[in-house]
């Protein structure tokens, strides 16, 4: 396997439904024997996917269609139920608000924690710190507990540490939408930078014009399923289309 | 930087990665420990001192409870027999219960970022190895001054390294399950304060010894792991005998073995951590 390539191999993964799930022992010894699959909720199912080093890749869909689980499993959070994933290289994930964030800590030691995590050695992370400060623009706030950020500043330090690490692989869910105009256009130009550097990219949006426009390959997820891959004009369409189908069985039920 | 030089040579990657970040959560337990104190880690002396003077008198002095006479014979002191089994008891309390509370800890984190979880369970045991360490230090400075110490005194780190290890085999398993149902902290909180009247720590050895003790009884209360762990540190320090070789063997198979058994089980689990709610 080559250093920034994912496989994505038959992929399956089920969720526990939380509602049916005992919250003590003593409910769980009188649940014993009685399970039943009505307890699980199948979040993805038969994914495959192979995504090459050096490309940008985009997954859309609609809410809760399996994207974000999808991107958890390349980073290697959750653990598919079947099927395998595999990753090469230095795995760099920015999945959501205050991403990988302790909330007690502070900005500066957030950032030597996340670096720890991703293998980098202190040296490298004080030697990053300027560059991360300096790109997330929160200032003085680098040494205030993170808990006190505005969910913009959350962001942008997030996205900041997630781009100067210099990740191999680098996995962007929507989040960016959450900064304002002028920090999404140097996320844009960040990434630009990173992908003619040769870094791998898949990002989560629902922003399909963006998506088209930034993306190499394209993966639509419909209910955990993967309905259609490859040009991103031609997915995009089909994502539209049925899109619009369903708006228009909606009205009509109406 | 977090890890030695000399140690960076021969290490993996990933090893290298787990070193840095057990480093950074010992750093935080142990910063957490006296934050926003004045005297800080002063506490880290007060505590086992005042164990020591406390214990000894009620003990020693209310009830007049006789301990064994130490090697030099002239340290009778309840006070000191309890405190050389107190420590050792400690470390393995203190690793079950904190492992539990160090994996609720990361479970956000966890969620949000993948990081080898167990990093953070050895990295908790580290911060109470070098809180441990310094109440060994307070230990050993009292023996000295009542010239009741020899090289034996070494082991007393094996005790506390075998209790350290069968302890973090208990945390490993019961954090898993904590961080399912939280029922099992209040039960393992109960289970422990049980299980510390197996150990000859607030009782001598040779109340065993008696003929209304039934054998069963004796047996558990002689070998069971954290009793054989106590009685080398006793050996060690208090009679400053070398402990028997049958104890080390069966110390240290306990250890072994539950530190084993507990880390394939936690390696198995620890990816659902980040699927609980």
């Amino acid at each position: 396997m080559s250093v920034g390539s994912i496989h994505v191999e038959g992929v399956s993964k089920k969720f526990r439904l939380e509602r049916n799930r005992p919250s003590s022992i003593k409910e769980a010894m009188l649940r014993i024997g009685k399970k039943s699959d009505a307890d699980d909720f199948w979040v993805l199912r038969d994914i495959d996917l192979q995504i090459e080093p050096g490309s940008f890749f985009g997954l859309i869909g609609h809410n809760g269609s399996g994207k974000s689980t999808l991107l958890r499993l390349m980073a290697g959070i959750h653990r598919p139920t079947s099927g395998t994933i595999e990753s090469e290289g230095r795995l760099s994930a920015l999945l959501e608000l205050g991403s990988g964030f302790h909330p007690d800590l502070t900005g500066r030691e957030n950032v030597f924690l996340n670096g720890a995590m991703l293998g980098l050695s202190r040296k490298h992370m004080a030697e990053s710190m300027e560059q991360i400060i300096d790109f997330s623009g929160i200032g003085e706030f680098i040494d205030e507990p993170v808990k006190i950020y505005s969910s913009g500043m959350y962001v942008r330090l997030g996205f900041a540490v997630a781009v100067n690490v210099d990740p191999e692989l680098l996995l962007v869910d929507e989040v960016i939408a959450v900064g304002d105009e002028e920090f999404q256009r140097r996320c844009m130009e960040h990434m630009n930078k990173l992908r003619a550097g040769g870094t791998t990219i898949v990002l989560v949006s629902h922003n399909t014009a963006l998506m088209s426009d930034l993306c190499d390959t394209l993966g639509w997820l419909d209910h955990g399923r993967l309905m259609k891959l490859g040009d991103p004009d031609e997915v995009v369409a089909a994502y539209l289309a049925h899109v619009d189908k369903g708006d228009n069985t909606l009205k009509t039920r109406d | 930087m977090a890890v030695p030089r000399s140690l960076s040579f021969t290490l993996t990657p990933s090893m290298r990665k787990s070193v840095s970040l057990i480093y950074h959560f010992a750093e935080r337990e142990s910063k957490a420990r006296y934050k926003r104190s004045i005297l800080g880690w002063f506490w880290s002396f007060m505590n086992p001192l005042t164990t020591v003077v406390v214990y000894g008198f009620v003990f020693g002095i209310v009830y007049g409870a006789k301990a064994p006479l130490t090697n030099n014979g002239n340290a009778e002191n309840f006070g000191l027999y309890l405190f050389t089994g107190l420590i050792v008891w400690s470390v393995f309390t203190g690793v079950v219960n904190g492992s539990m509370g160090w994996l609720i800890g990361v479970s956000d984190l966890r969620k949000k970022i993948y990081f080898p979880t167990e990093t953070a369970l050895l990295g908790g045991a580290a911060a109470n190895a070098v809180q441990t360490t310094l109440e060994a230090v307070v230990l050993i400075a009292i023996m000295i001054v009542l010239a009741n110490i020899s090289w034996t005194v070494i082991f007393l780190f094996v005790a506390l390294t075998q209790a350290m290890l069968f302890g973090l085999g208990i945390g490993f398993i019961v954090s898993v399950f904590n961080a399912r149902y939280r029922d099992v902290q209040y039960l393992v909180g109960i289970l422990l304060n049980v299980a510390f009247f197996t150990v000859p720590i607030v009782f001598t050895e040779d109340l065993l010894n008696r003929d209304e003790v039934p054998d069963l009884a004796r047996t558990l209360i002689t070998w069971n792991p954290p009793a054989v762990f106590v009685s080398i540190a006793r050996d060690a320090m208090y009679y400053l005998e070398v402990p028997q070789w049958n104890y080390l063997v069966v110390g240290t198979a306990w250890a072994v073995t539950a530190f084993a058994v507990g880390w394939v089980y936690f390696r198995d689990q620890s990816m659902a951590i980040s699927e609980e709610p």
